[in-house]
């Protein structure tokens, strides 16, 4: 039976489910060495530039880059405080996120900042990596912790 | 341009028509909604025009999310009554309307078509709010940044801290922004957060202080509840000719004078901060900048390059004393004060001050968003662009006090005006600049 909200105007509810078979392509590498304790990134080594996310392709020349191992040192550049968020993560509420200035990275790093103390948090203040123990190929298996 | 080859044809907005916005405008469809702003372009502006002179259509709607139905663009196009006229859909986020009044432009400007209409709406209503946060989220990375719980006012919120740390911009600035745009809108009568003038507006809308500004709860450190921009219902239709057409249509026609896109990396951290490379603007110095990193997340360089090229065709040198009225993509309070310094209205760091100052007031010297613009009037995504044109449109007519219900919000001898169009965290921007 169709779920009717409204007759005038006639309202009625349309459920759509879309179940994706996503490959990573070339970038693989990053999510699959996370098993093994390591951040991986992509680096130029004509334009000498460093990717987080990893970039199969620079951008700058359009040369094939090579895969480096990070310290996962870094420090904060800007950081927000979430206290709204798309559905899928209404349920995490309040969760700080943060750009990361990584040890070796040209570029800055999207990440969620794991924290007890989320009224110290600072720009400039030092970050180390975290793996999860419990990997589900995304992003969000690395986060931010305070040094 | 190659040498010798003639210049494009000069190009005219002749006609504008908007619907009532509102968060949800369940009594319509998107193709009923087209139907109501085409309307009012058709026969509420004084044209020679009827319906049969339009040669095609441009179709500008964000998100087949949304929507739920593929190819919209031809249910408008046969509801509108076009076919088997030529038409073509535009897509580009948050800049899509920016993007489907440039297309209108080049189809004019090239002689593909003489008379155009630009056709955009959006409904956003058919979801909840958070199921539209995370559709209007799939606008970003979904490899990288939507994964860690990644939305649209989190990564501004990023973005305007950056600024407060880089500049020393303020939540009482941004909060200024909101008060200014929220406060226009109320004498727009199509504005959603208008609930004296538009049937279906914002039971809890009207008139807003700093204090509400400041007291709204957060969303995303530092944005608040009032500094992020309305998610609505609604179409704008904008029509389009050649000189020669434009003249015979209208005896005010508002000529596009300039006409500039803009892009930058998909991912805000991955822009480059280069010490001083900020691309300098006519009436800019180099010596300004020489120490900024630019333009990492506190900067749109997208931003920056549509007004150069814009400028450039339309030959402003200084856009703060040139300018009359802008209309701009105040997504969020600090993107405003932002955008101000990306269009070189006021230094880099310095756009906070602009706003204290009541330089961009709707009784200062160069009025921004007097709408209501986005966090005011509407943000139905893919009318979005094409509201602000016909807004600017309306402003060179002087017109405006005519359309809105209430001669406040008419920039008083406004002979040149521009708009802005952005899309993403500064992904795709798109500037126009209009005159009379």
């Amino acid at each position: 039976m169709t779920e009717v909200f409204s007759i005038d105007p006639l309202i009625i509810r349309t459920p759509y489910e879309i179940d994706y078979r996503h490959s990573y392509g070339k970038t693989s590498p990053f999510f699959t060495s996370l098993s093994e304790g390591k951040i991986m990134a992509t680096r130029c080594n004509h334009c000498k530039v460093t990717f987080l996310p990893p970039r199969s392709d620079c951008p700058y020349c359009l040369g094939e880059t090579e895969w480096i191992n990070l310290s996962g040192k870094g420090k904060i550049h800007t950081f927000s405080t979430l206290h709204f968020a798309g559905e899928k993560f209404l349920k995490d509420l309040p969760f700080t996120l943060v750009y990361v200035e990584l040890e070796g990275v040209d570029t800055l790093f999207l990440t969620r900042l794991k924290t007890n103390h989320p009224e110290k948090v600072k720009v400039g203040m030092k970050v180390n990596m975290k793996i999860s123990r419990q990997l589900e190929w995304r992003s969000s298996d690395i986060w931010a912790e305070p040094e | 341009m190659p040498k010798g080859d003639k210049l494009p044809r000069k190009v005219a907005i002749v006609a504008g028509g908007l619907t009532y916005f509102s968060k949800a405008r369940k009594d319509k469809t998107q193709e009923e909604l087209a139907a109501e702003a085409a309307r009012v372009a058709l026969f509420e502006n004084d044209i020679n025009l009827s319906k049969d002179d339009i040669d095609g259509t441009i179709v500008s709607y964000f998100s087949d999310h949304f929507e739920n139905q593929l190819l919209f663009g031809s249910i408008i196009q046969d509801y509108l009554g076009f076919n088997p006229k030529p038409s073509v859909r535009i897509e580009g986020g948050g800049a899509t309307g920016g993007l489907a009044i440039r297309d209108a432009y080049a189809h004019v400007a090239s002689g593909l078509l003489d008379v155009a209409m630009v056709v955009g709406f959006e409904k956003m209503s058919e979801v909840n709010t958070a199921k539209g946060n995370e559709f209007i989220a799939l606008a970003s990375d979904t490899d990288w940044d939507f994964p860690i719980g990644g939305f649209y006012s989190g990564y501004y919120a990023l973005m305007a801290k950056r600024h407060m740390e880089e500049f020393g911009t303020t939540e009482e600035q941004m909060a200024m922004v909101a008060v200014k745009n929220r406060n226009n809108a109320q004498y727009n009568k199509f504005a959603q957060t208008n609930p004296k003038m538009n049937p279906y507006g914002m039971r809890d809308g009207g008139f807003i202080t700093v204090d509400d500004v400041l007291k709204s709860p957060y969303v995303a450190t530092p944005l608040k509840r009032l500094d992020i921009c309305l998610m609505s219902d609604g179409a704008a239709v904008a029509i389009l000719a050649s000189e020669e057409k434009a003249k015979k249509i209208t005896d005010t026609p508002i000529w596009i004078e300039g006409t500039g896109a803009g892009t930058d990396f998909m991912r805000a951290g991955d822009r480059p901060r280069t010490v001083a490379g900020v691309p300098i603007l006519p009436h800019e110095k180099k010596e300004w900048y020489k120490k900024l990193e630019y333009p990492g997340v506190h900067s749109f360089r997208a931003g920056r390059e549509a007004a150069r090229q814009a400028y450039k065709m339309a030959g402003i040198t200084n856009p703060l004393k040139q300018l009359d009225v802008i209309e701009l993509h105040d997504a969020y309070t600090s993107s405003e004060i932002q955008t101000y310094e990306d269009l070189g209205l006021a230094k880099y760091g310095d756009g906070g001050k602009l706003v204290e100052d009541g330089v961009t007031a709707i009784d200062g010297d160069l009025p921004v968003n007097p709408s209501g613009g986005l966090i005011g009037s509407m943000h139905a995504v893919g009318a979005t662009g094409i509201m602000q044109a016909v807004e600017v449109f309306w402003q060179l007519q002087g017109v405006a006090g005519k359309f809105h219900g209430s001669a406040k919000t008419q920039v008083k001898g406004a002979e040149k005006g521009l708009i802005h169009s952005h899309a993403g965290t500064g992904t795709y921007v798109t500037v126009g600049v209009l005159g009379r």
